[in-house]
């Protein structure tokens, strides 16, 4: 029996009433601009100009969604992301996979036989905007990431390499020595497998371990055609080539981002396609920005930051990476409170890679609802005692406020945190803090007098 | 280079546009057409930008 892929999670969310299928025909510059009207998944089933081809969108922009990729309730996908990725399952390696079915080399190369998707305003061209990318670095390994490829001719993409990765690093690597760093890039493989590959794992952890630790079964990977690389067998696209030996030097963007802003131009490298891979009706995947990577980056990094106050010996509670934040700039803490644990927890959710804000409380507020959070901020926060600024941290390059346009090519940029220790101070009563509660309110029911 | 790479090119070097300004000027075009067109004038290096991306 196959593994399960993207086709399969497909069916599991036509299964639960959360894909809508179009049948009539879609220009590719349509796509991104329907998909995002749909409160469900869409799988447009008729593509102008490319009959072989469908492409499915929106696949995980909700919470619910990716808690049907996780086979979990929402409020445990965090804690179940975490749990999971504990265990990772070395990846196997088959013999012969779906995602070869078709197999272009040399002259067959064409990109423009792929849908690629015009999907915003501003944009500088078409994107693929979803992938599972590959590289081998000797020394350190395999690595999987998410990076988006920009159309530029029939053979060659634009890649963001901008912001501090595995990948980056192999290719400053291989750019040191002169040489390109080949890559794969899979197009169309299950949702766990992406988590997994947005994941920022330490550079001696493998991503590829960790898609099976989140599958429960090792993640099948097939041999490339043309590169010494593996993919995930039962994706529905593959691009084989190399990053050219030319540095942050070519225009890439802009893109509509997952800051929800509409980035600028930036000087990245350039990706020679050496071969295309794909079933014989492939799927292809276009991820829609900004909710659909934000929804996908919530999990990862509210995982990151319950591993963080494991470490640090905090008990977390519950934990959110706000979507208003992108999933990526803030967290949120409930934990179970030793004295001088609300610091400890701030200290160290504001470790976590791409965290600029944090708010830590007690259990008693959920933190799900924006006005308890309000309250506990408003009644628990002395700002001269109970905020934490941290200056010079990493950055993200799409945050306007670090001004990455004054860095030139390759450059990166550093932010200030800021944490708020929300948690019940220390010599104040919990007492201080007794709700008020209506009288009665247990004893009687508003419907009974109606 | 195909007659619409040069209209492509002769719209751009009168007026700097955006890529989905240059869609619009083609809805008629097929996609693939358009996107066969666009890379002809990025093998030739003919779209240019400054040092800020502009």
């Amino acid at each position: 029996m196959a593994q399960t892929g993207f086709r399969e999670f497909l069916n599991d969310l036509d299964r639960a009433g959360q894909l809508k299928k179009i049948t009539k025909p879609v220009d590719p510059r349509q796509m991104s601009a329907l998909g995002s009207q749909s409160p469900t998944a869409t799988l447009f089933e008729t593509i102008e100009g490319y009959p072989e081809w469908r492409v499915a969108t929106g696949l995980v922009s909700s919470r619910a969604r990716l808690a049907i990729a996780m086979g979990c309730a929402e409020n445990r996908i965090a804690f179940e992301f975490e749990k999971k990725s504990a265990n990772p399952i070395d990846p196997v390696v088959v013999e012969s996979a779906p995602c070869q079915e078709v197999v272009m080399q040399g002259d067959e190369v064409d990109l423009t036989s792929i849908p690629f998707p015009l999907m915003h305003l501003f944009d500088g061209g078409p994107y693929i905007s979803g992938t599972f990318a590959v590289s081998r670095d000797a020394e350190y390994g395999s690595n999987a990431g998410s990076y988006r490829l920009m159309y530029r001719t029939p053979t060659e993409t634009g890649i963001d390499l901008v912001s501090p990765s595995d990948m980056r690093f192999y290719y400053q690597r291989a750019l040191d020595k002169g040489e390109s760093l080949p890559i794969a890039i899979a197009v169309g493989v299950h949702p766990l497998d992406m988590l997994a590959a947005s994941y920022k794992a330490p550079i001696d952890t493998s991503e590829l371990a960790l898609a099976g630790g989140l599958r429960g079964e090792a993640l099948e990977m097939v041999k490339c055609k043309t590169v010494d690389l593996e993919v995930p067998a039962q994706a529905e696209l593959v691009l084989e080539g190399e990053l050219l030996p030319i540095g942050w030097s070519a225009d890439e963007g802009p893109f509509g981002e997952f800051s929800q802003i509409s980035g600028d131009v930036k000087w990245n490298p350039i990706f020679r396609v050496s071969c295309i891979t794909r079933r014989k009706d492939p799927i292809f995947y276009m991820l829609q920005m900004p909710w659909e990577n934000d929804w996908l980056a919530a999990p990862v990094t509210e995982a990151a930051g319950l591993q963080a106050l494991r470490i640090a010996s905090v008990q977390p509670v519950d934990i959110l990476a706000p979507v208003g934040a992108c999933g990526y700039w803030a967290l949120v803490a409930s934990i179970k409170k030793r004295p001088g644990e609300g610091k400890n927890a701030v200290a160290a959710l504001l470790s976590v890679a791409e965290v600029k804000h944090v708010i830590v409380t007690d259990d008693d507020i959920n933190i799900h609802d924006p006005d308890e959070l309000d309250w506990a901020v408003a009644f628990r926060v002395q700002a001269d005692k109970d905020a934490i600024i941290i200056s010079g941290a990493r950055a993200k390059h799409i945050d306007p406020s670090v001004k990455s346009w004054e860095l030139g090519k390759g450059g990166l940029p550093t932010t200030a945190k800021l944490g708020i220790d929300a948690t019940i101070p220390e010599g104040v009563p919990r007492s201080m803090y007794r709700r008020i509660k209506n009288y009665a309110k247990d004893r009687v029911r508003l419907e009974d007098f109606e | 280079m195909s007659p619409l790479a040069i209209t492509l090119r002769d719209t751009l070097q009168n007026e700097a546009k955006q890529f989905d300004e240059m869609v619009d000027l083609h809805l008629d075009v097929p996609w693939r057409d358009f996107l066969r067109a666009w890379g002809e004038l990025r093998a030739d290096d003919l779209l240019k930008r400054d040092e800020a991306g502009d």
